[in-house]
């Protein structure tokens, strides 16, 4: 029998399939590693140090993982030892192959180059730091990066390095992801920003870890701020995504006016891949997070075509560096990112393996609620195809215009009121409820407003307009403005 | 008035602010004012002027954007955001220290006052910034929150710093030669002067600089000791250690009473410096000369981390960011500071703290948390109380993140201290839960009963005192019968109220809680 409080509590996985396998990393090195969804490895550091994307793995502690593509690095010249076994994920059923892929390299050059830049960035969060202790009255802020590069070129593992190695120097920086398809902290869908306090959970959907939504767990939770957006692509409606870019960023810096150790540390900010036609967005991200360094991820040319376009700033307030694409990088597609996607939405519900969470199965009154639903920008288009559609600063103007007269026209070109819930437009999605109060015409607001939290409905009863529907943890339904998203998933 | 016209004799009354005049200043303000419509002609003309007039007479103009400003504010404040770093260097490059001086104090009221009738700041922060930057690359110091009396140069061979020190030195001098011409003094200054040739050079090699520095230490401390300064006496010290180095050569008659012929020697290795960019200095380069970093970083880990990263930052100040990614081979020193400084690894999680007193009880803390949820996780107690929905903006913006923390003081739901000093109220909460019950109904058979919010099975229990079975910690679902069999935990009544009451009201602010 275990003694409460000393561990035991993780319900031990059948050790169905044989011996564990020793890896030996040099100093400098990495293993890295390719788990399918169907599989789950475990393994353990039993010598050394080893550290998955700046989190450093506890030694002799057994972990688990399944559907990644991680790297365990050896940070120090000693170099670690690791054992790791697999097992077939019985809970998955994908026709992926069941084998996991691994090897050691020695080209870890990249890392270096993080390893500088991290130590470059905090040394400007010292400068800073110590600057505004002398100056109280003139206080300045951390340094805010942009990640910038094509897909596949390692920007979120880059975002969790710096954002972990922050953490472990004493700082406490905002991580903030604007690729819509991820869910940082968050669904799919959605973009968030978050300060991180403690260390990321490898363990977790993506390797992100915990909020305040689950409670208090293995791990300290992260509490992150949520804007909704509804769909994977940033393409699908460019300028709901830029006005909620905006919003997000108003409350983060204002967070860091407020919150002096958040305010030393900086923004560290991760987009989905952005070229240089992407011009318009990156100029919003940089303004709308006031934004000092943009980091390139390996590609000259766009370093360049940004270092063009920027010129203007270039002396003072923005630097345009370069970091190297690290060997390492893994491939992900289609397949395996929705199947990612859905392992994050699965966690924000039901928890993992360490985490079992008990989500709430109720059935709602669909009569008096009020849901939009974020708009197709190609099904505007179609209507108003006498606009130039590329025109990308049409959310400006009309952004002055609407603060002007606040009607409800002002929503049209981002969300609509679904007038008519139906099974077909609401079985097996995710649905977003709001911060604001029930009300049929929020107006501004709808786009002003943050994510309380997401529910899944598993079932729209058309007949008798009742919702079969899944919150994360019990307690009645926030009785608030809904919004649809594009995101699905099936229990 | 006419448009022009009004310019014009604007232009004109200019002209006689050859002297600071109050009473000329005062009408010049308040003609901007009641024709606050011609802003832009208003601006164009004294900016005109700034540039025009004589060196001495620049700053009568300036003072007298400077009253409009502050007495007018807005739309000139705005107009002139841009231009004015351009006049500000107008005015500073073209006249003498005590001219400067006034300009530094004028810039600081700058950054304090606040434009006419609001609250936000006269000039933006951006505009100023461009100003203290070119101060800075001025390399005039007064207005610099490290003052030539906190100096005191801590890093031996650092050229550039004995070049800013020597430029201070010069300064003292200057200072001096005002109060009291005299022929010794402004030799020495020249001498100065050619000592910082020479520094800048490069020709000087890194061995003389231990001694050239100890020298300059020497004087700055007497500096910061005196309110008063002596300058004659310092320079004499450094002065004569210059001789003694051998950089400066004396030739004298061996007669006394002969003036002394002082030459500069120059080594005959020439120095190269590592690098051609070394007129930057860094923020924590000064906070390190000027000593201040001991009191700034209080732990052991913080000092290393300090020392650590000035290293860094002396590359970057070198070879930028861009090169120090590029080249820059991370030293033991500056990877430990992710690891080994931090000797301590929680043999649970990995997570690192030091070793002094504040890692330890940190270290404590932190085991105790992982106990704590150990213990819940095993005994699988709900875990509803805590969970949470997302915060909304405002409330997001007024979080910290230390509330999350295994360190925080928050109370425990649980009712497992941890070691902060609300346990009493912690305790009454504990207690009153406990202590609420409901009675099974002597109608009822089954005696499992299950909350109606978590599910989650709720036992019934004998209580002697009333000689009754019970469902404790519970309570009826409010506006149910006598009989009814609907209870919930008293704490996942709470939480759904507190819910309810956010939800019913935008404004309210219900406390986020964390266990």
């Amino acid at each position: 029998m275990s003694i409460p409080g000393f561990g035991g509590g993780i319900e031990p996985i059948e050790n169905t399939s044989g011996e564990w396998t020793t890896v030996e990393v040099t100093g400098f090195s990495e293993w890295r590693v390719e788990v399918p969804h169907r599989t789950i490895l475990k393994f353990k550091v039993i010598d050394g140090i080893g550290e998955i994307f700046g989190t450093e793995l506890p030694l002799n502690v057994e972990l688990q993982v399944s559907g990644v593509k991680y790297a365990v690095y050896a940070p120090l010249s000693s170099g670690f030892k690791l054992e790791y076994k697999t097992l077939a994920n019985k809970s998955v059923m994908t026709n992926e192959d069941e084998e996991i892929s691994d090897y050691i390299s020695n080209e870890t050059q990249a890392h270096q180059a993080y390893i500088n830049l991290h130590l470059g960035l905090q040394t400007i969060r010292q400068e800073i730091r110590d600057y505004n202790i002398l100056n109280p009255q003139d206080v300045k802020k951390g340094p805010r990066v942009l990640i910038i590069g094509n897909p596949n070129s390692g920007k979120t593992s880059l975002a969790k390095i710096l954002s972990s190695y922050a953490n472990k120097m004493d700082s406490t920086p905002v991580l903030v992801n604007l690729n819509p398809r991820d869910g940082v902290f968050s669904l799919p869908g959605s973009i968030s920003a978050t300060p991180i306090s403690d260390s990321l959970d490898i363990e977790s959907a993506n390797g992100w870890g915990f909020t305040t939504t689950s409670g208090s767990l293995i791990h300290n939770p992260k509490q992150p701020i949520v804007k909704n957006y509804g769909f994977s692509s940033i393409n699908e409606n460019l300028d709901l995504y830029k006005y909620q870019i905006s919003k997000l960023g108003v409350t983060v810096l204002s967070r860091l006016e407020e919150d002096i150790t958040i305010r030393n540390s900086g923004i560290i900010i991760d987009t989905p891949s952005l070229t240089i036609k992407d011009i318009t967005i990156i100029e919003n991200i940089v303004s709308d997070f006031e934004v000092n360094i943009i980091v390139v991820m390996g590609n000259e040319r766009l370093l360049n075509d940004l270092k063009k376009k920027f010129k203007h700033k270039l002396d003072s307030q923005l630097q345009v560096i370069k970091v190297p694409i690290s060997g390492g990088i893994a491939e992900v597609d289609d397949s395996f990112i929705r199947r990612s996607q859905e392992e994050t939405i699965k966690e924000y519900f039901n928890g993992n393996y360490k985490t079992r969470l008990s989500p709430f199965k109720t059935d709602i009154d669909a009569k008096d609620l009020t849901i939009f639903k974020g708009v197709l920008s190609s099904d505007i288009a179609s209507t108003l195809s006498f606009l130039p559609s590329a025109d990308s600063y049409a959310a400006d103007e009309s952004d002055d215009k609407d603060d002007k007269d606040k009607t409800d026209d002002s929503l049209t070109k981002y969300y609509s009121l679904l007038t008519e819930p139906s099974s077909s437009n609401l079985d097996n999605s995710i649905m977003a409820i709001t911060q604001l109060p029930q009300t049929s015409n929020p107006g501004k607001d709808l786009l002003n407003t943050s994510i309380l939290g997401y529910v899944h409905i598993s079932k729209y009863e058309d007949d008798k307009h009742k919702m079969k529907i899944l919150l994360p943890f019990p307690g009645a339904f926030p009785k608030n403005v809904l919004i649809s998203t594009n995101i699905g998933f099936n229990e | 008035m006419e448009s022009g016209a009004l310019i014009e004799d604007y232009a004109q009354s200019l002209n006689d602010l050859t002297f600071n005049s109050r009473v000329i200043i005062d009408n010049l303000t308040t003609i901007a004012k009641e024709n606050a419509n011609q802003a832009d002609g208003i601006i164009n003309v004294i900016s005109k002027r700034i540039r025009s007039a004589t060196p001495e007479q620049r700053l009568f103009a300036l003072y007298l954007l400077d009253s409009i400003c502050k007495n007018v504010g807005s739309p000139y404040n705005v107009l002139l955001e841009d231009s004015l770093p351009g006049l500000f260097s107008a005015v500073f490059q073209s006249n003498d220290d005590a001219t400067r001086t006034k300009l530094v104090s004028v810039l600081q009221t700058w950054k304090t006052a606040k434009a006419k009738g609001t609250t936000s700041p006269l000039f933006s922060k951006i505009c100023l910034n461009k100003i203290d930057n070119y101060l800075k690359k001025t390399g005039f110091q007064s207005s610099t929150p490290v003052s030539v009396s906190s100096i005191q140069n801590k890093l031996p061979g650092n050229q550039n710093k004995m070049v800013d020190e020597i430029d201070k030195l010069i300064l003292v001098l200057d200072i001096k030669l005002q109060e009291n011409p005299d022929i010794k003094t402004k030799e020495r200054r020249s001498a100065l002067f050619n000592l910082k040739a020479l520094l800048l050079s490069g020709s000087v090699q890194p061995a003389e600089f231990p001694r050239i520095q100890a020298t300059l230490n020497e004087m700055s401390s007497q500096i910061s000791n005196n309110s008063t300064p002596q300058p004659i006496s310092i320079v004499d010290g450094i002065f004569s250690n210059l001789i003694e180095s051998g950089l400066v050569k004396v030739d004298r008659d061996p007669i006394p009473g002969s003036t002394p012929v002082y030459t500069l020697q120059f080594p005959k290795i020439k120095y190269i410096p590592p690098s051609k960019d070394i007129s930057t200095s860094s923020t924590l380069q000064d906070i390190l000369n000027a000593n201040l970093h001991t009191s700034l970083h209080t732990t052991e880990y913080e000092k290393v981390k300090f020392e650590g990263l000035v290293t860094v930052s002396k590359q970057i100040a070198n070879g930028g960011l861009q090169g120090f990614i590029n080249t820059n081979k991370p030293t033991g020193v500056e990877i430990n500071l992710l690891y080994e400084a931090k000797p301590s690894k929680c043999s649970i999680c990995g997570k690192r703290f030091t070793t002094d007193g504040e890692g330890s009880n940190r270290k404590r803390l932190h085991l105790d948390w992982h106990f704590r949820i150990n213990k819940k996780v095993a005994t699988n107690a709900s875990n509803v109380q805590s969970r949470n929905w997302y915060l909304d903006d405002y409330d997001w913006v007024k979080f910290r993140d230390d509330a999350l923390l295994e360190f925080s003081t928050t109370s425990d739901s649980n009712g497992n201290g941890n070691g902060s000093g609300n346990n009493d109220v912690k305790d009454l909460i504990d207690f009153v839960t406990n202590n609420q019950y409901v009675v099974v109904p002597s109608t009822s058979s089954n005696m499992n009963n299950r909350c109606n919010i978590c599910r989650e099975t709720v036992k019934a229990i004998y209580k002697d005192d009333i000689g009754e079975w019970v469902w404790p910690g519970c309570i009826k679902v409010p506006g149910e019968g006598k009989n009814s069999r609907k209870i919930v935990h008293v704490s996942c009544f709470n939480e759904t109220n507190k819910k309810r009451s956010a939800d019913t009201s935008l404004h309210s602010r219900p406390k986020r809680e964390r266990v």
